[in-house]
């Protein structure tokens, strides 16, 4: 490790030439592990001390000697000449590829590509709609850009849009992370533009939806489902993820069938501890 | 699992071949040379020279003395695998589809193909095991295919049958030392939407897996024919190979080589396919190239496999430790 070590003025003894380098120390230890330490100058021109620790092992391997008499042969054709090792030119390493068989591999790869394919189905007749005006443009094009605030509540629309299908809860949960922020004077009363939102999240039931945050990244929908399934039926879980990671990033909207049930969810599971993290348990903000 | 990329190859992978210990490997392409490789760091020991036309087939002996190769040249040479010379040339009027030495390295056979009014072929010649030996120029014998030509063939246990997959998607077994024909079946769809596209034997040749154009692959028993298992893929299969050590089959394929370019990579199937040999599940796939997987080398000690494609790539692997570990719920229970 790099470990720059200023020469402190009270350690010098004498004013002794900075341009020196001590001497290479090697040591050994105990464990048969070596320990070197070397001193050089960076390109900043400080002095660098550089600790390795080195264990040596030998690993002997046994070869069929016929393997061991081909691998001194010279090289041939268009390597002729060449040193022995791999040549870069042909020979790399390519990128690391996870494999592991599993006996339900089909099925699990099944519902992917299903997945897919409704993402698809999903996009196809999707046509652009502006955030602000909901005109089809571009929210940065629009032409209220600069006189509308966006809609409120995107979270809570992104939730909304997830009812019609997984394709839709990416597309919202993007959205969310985006407008999970409100501007101060916009907290808790409609924005502006709210008025002329709405569109096709409008039929949607919001009114048994609770929002919760603060959920452990390694949750899983099953875990939440179990845990509110105490209060009631409960008709969606969406637990928003990472689409690289797939780990859980951290919120999710939970649907009961009833809003009593419901109600009594978010005041037992508020505060609950779940993953070494308290819940915080609300009523998803109903969107226009 | 970090697969070593082999370039040694400007046009696409048409077979790769590890000799019988594992530690060297052959591929041949379009391209007029054949490369061989150290299979463990993918170091090129050389390459030989010499091929006209694009290469189709190679193969090793067992002593790893001798490569056989064949081309659209309409040749087929036998190399010294050390120095890369040519040591033998033999002529035919048309190409030739595939080489495979016999078990023990005395025979060789060939299928050449059917074009410009000439029928396919099989032959078989002998074959003498050393370097500075004169190869015979007459073949044994020359099976000709009246009906479908042969588009590979190899040898059964102890050179008892050779065994032929067809274009019509039969399957034929001829005797190994006379060449007549004892049976056939069909094996796979008929007509060329069934054409045969590979055979590999199972270590001891007594039962062999086929892949095919009909989007399946099957293992058949040498002695009978029977059909014993069947993989059931949803794309055009180029080749199928069996692996030592675990009960699996790697079956590689892709679409058509002129639809790549209109097909996204996703959708192109462009993966190595793992079926448990027994169960005939599908349990994984290994992605990696950007064009059909054209044929698939698995390591003679089971310990990794080789594909070639057509972007012109050979990936080799190694497999690591989940690959051996995995086995199914029954398997467990046995042991």
């Amino acid at each position: 490790m790099p470990d720059t070590s200023r020469a402190n003025w009270a350690d010098d003894e004498e004013f002794d030439d900075p341009t020196v380098l001590p001497p290479q120390q090697v040591l050994s230890n105990p464990d048969g592990t070596k320990t070197i330490i070397t001193f050089r100058f960076n390109d900043a021109g400080k002095k660098i001390k550089t600790t390795r620790k080195i264990r040596t092992t030998i690993v002997k391997e046994h070869v069929n000697p016929r393997v061991a008499e081909r691998k001194e042969w010279s090289k041939f054709g268009a390597e002729k000449g060449h040193a022995r090792g791999p040549d870069l030119s042909t020979t790399s390493v390519g990128e690391n590829i996870v494999f592991r068989p599993s006996s339900n591999w089909k099925s699990s790869n099944k519902e992917e590509s299903k997945e897919e394919d409704s993402l698809r189905d999903q996009l196809k007749d999707k046509k652009v709609a502006c955030r602000i005006c909901k005109g089809d443009h571009f929210t940065a094009r629009c032409p209220f850009k600069d006189t509308l605030p966006p809609l409120d509540d995107v979270a809570a629309s992104g939730a909304g849009a997830g009812d019609s299908g997984n394709a839709a809860e990416d597309v919202g949960g993007l959205g969310m992370t985006k407008g999970s922020y409100v501007a101060p004077h916009l907290r808790g009363k409609k924005g502006a533009g709210e008025t002329m939102g709405g569109g096709n999240f409008k039929d949607r039931d919001d009114l048994a939806t609770l929002r919760v945050t603060n959920v452990s990244e390694f949750a899983e929908e099953n875990d939440l489902r179990d845990m509110f399934e105490r209060f009631g039926r409960v008709t969606r879980v969406f637990l928003a993820k990472d689409r690289e990671t797939g780990r859980a990033k951290g919120f999710a909207f939970i649907s009961f069938a009833d809003r009593s049930d419901a109600a009594r969810a978010c005041e037992k599971m508020d505060g609950f501890g779940y993953g070494h993290l308290i819940l915080r348990v609300e009523f998803a903000k109903k969107s226009a | 699992m970090r697969p070593i990329l082999l370039q040694g190859h400007e046009r696409s992978l048409t077979q790769i071949k590890y000799n019988k210990d594992g530690d060297l490997l052959f591929s041949t392409a379009k391209d007029h040379v054949i490369c061989a490789w150290y299979s463990v760091n993918g170091e090129r020991l050389g390459t030989y020279h010499g091929h006209q036309g694009a290469l189709w087939t190679v193969d090793i002996d067992p002593t790893s003395t001798l490569l056989a190769t064949g081309a659209a040249d309409n040749t087929i040479k036998i190399w010294d695998v050390k120095t890369g010379k040519s040591l033998k040339t033999w002529d035919f009027p048309t190409a030739v589809k595939r080489v495979e030495f016999s078990e023990d390295g005395t025979l060789l056979l060939a299928v050449t193909e059917a074009r410009m009014g000439f029928l396919g072929t099989l032959v078989v010649f002998p074959i003498i095991v050393d370097v500075e030996a004169q190869q015979a120029d007459a073949p044994l014998f020359t099976i000709t295919f009246r009906e479908s030509k042969a588009t590979v063939a190899a040898w059964s246990y102890l050179n008892k049958y050779i065994i032929t997959g067809h274009e019509d998607g039969s399957v034929s077994q001829y005797d190994g030392k006379s060449g007549e024909l004892i049976q056939d079946i069909q094996a796979h769809e008929i007509g060329t939407a069934g054409q045969i596209t590979d055979i590999q034997m199972a270590p001891d040749r007594t039962y062999f897996v086929t892949a095919s154009k009909d989007k399946t692959a099957k293992i058949i028993d040498v002695d009978n024919l029977k059909v014993l298992k069947t993989f059931v893929t949803d794309t055009p299969l180029n080749t199928a190979a069996l692996t030592p050590k675990k009960d699996f089959v790697i079956l590689g394929g892709g679409q058509e080589a002129r639809d790549v370019t209109t097909t996204s990579q996703r959708q192109g199937k462009f993966e190595a396919r793992f079926y448990h040999k027994i169960f005939e599940d599908e349990i994984g796939r290994v992605r990696g190239h950007f064009g059909p997987l054209n044929t698939i080398a698995v390591h003679p000690q089971g310990t990794g496999y080789a594909s070639g494609g057509e972007d012109g790539y050979v990936r080799v692997h190694h497999f690591d430790k989940p690959y051996f570990d995995f086995t199914y719920e029954v398997e467990r229970m046995k042991a």
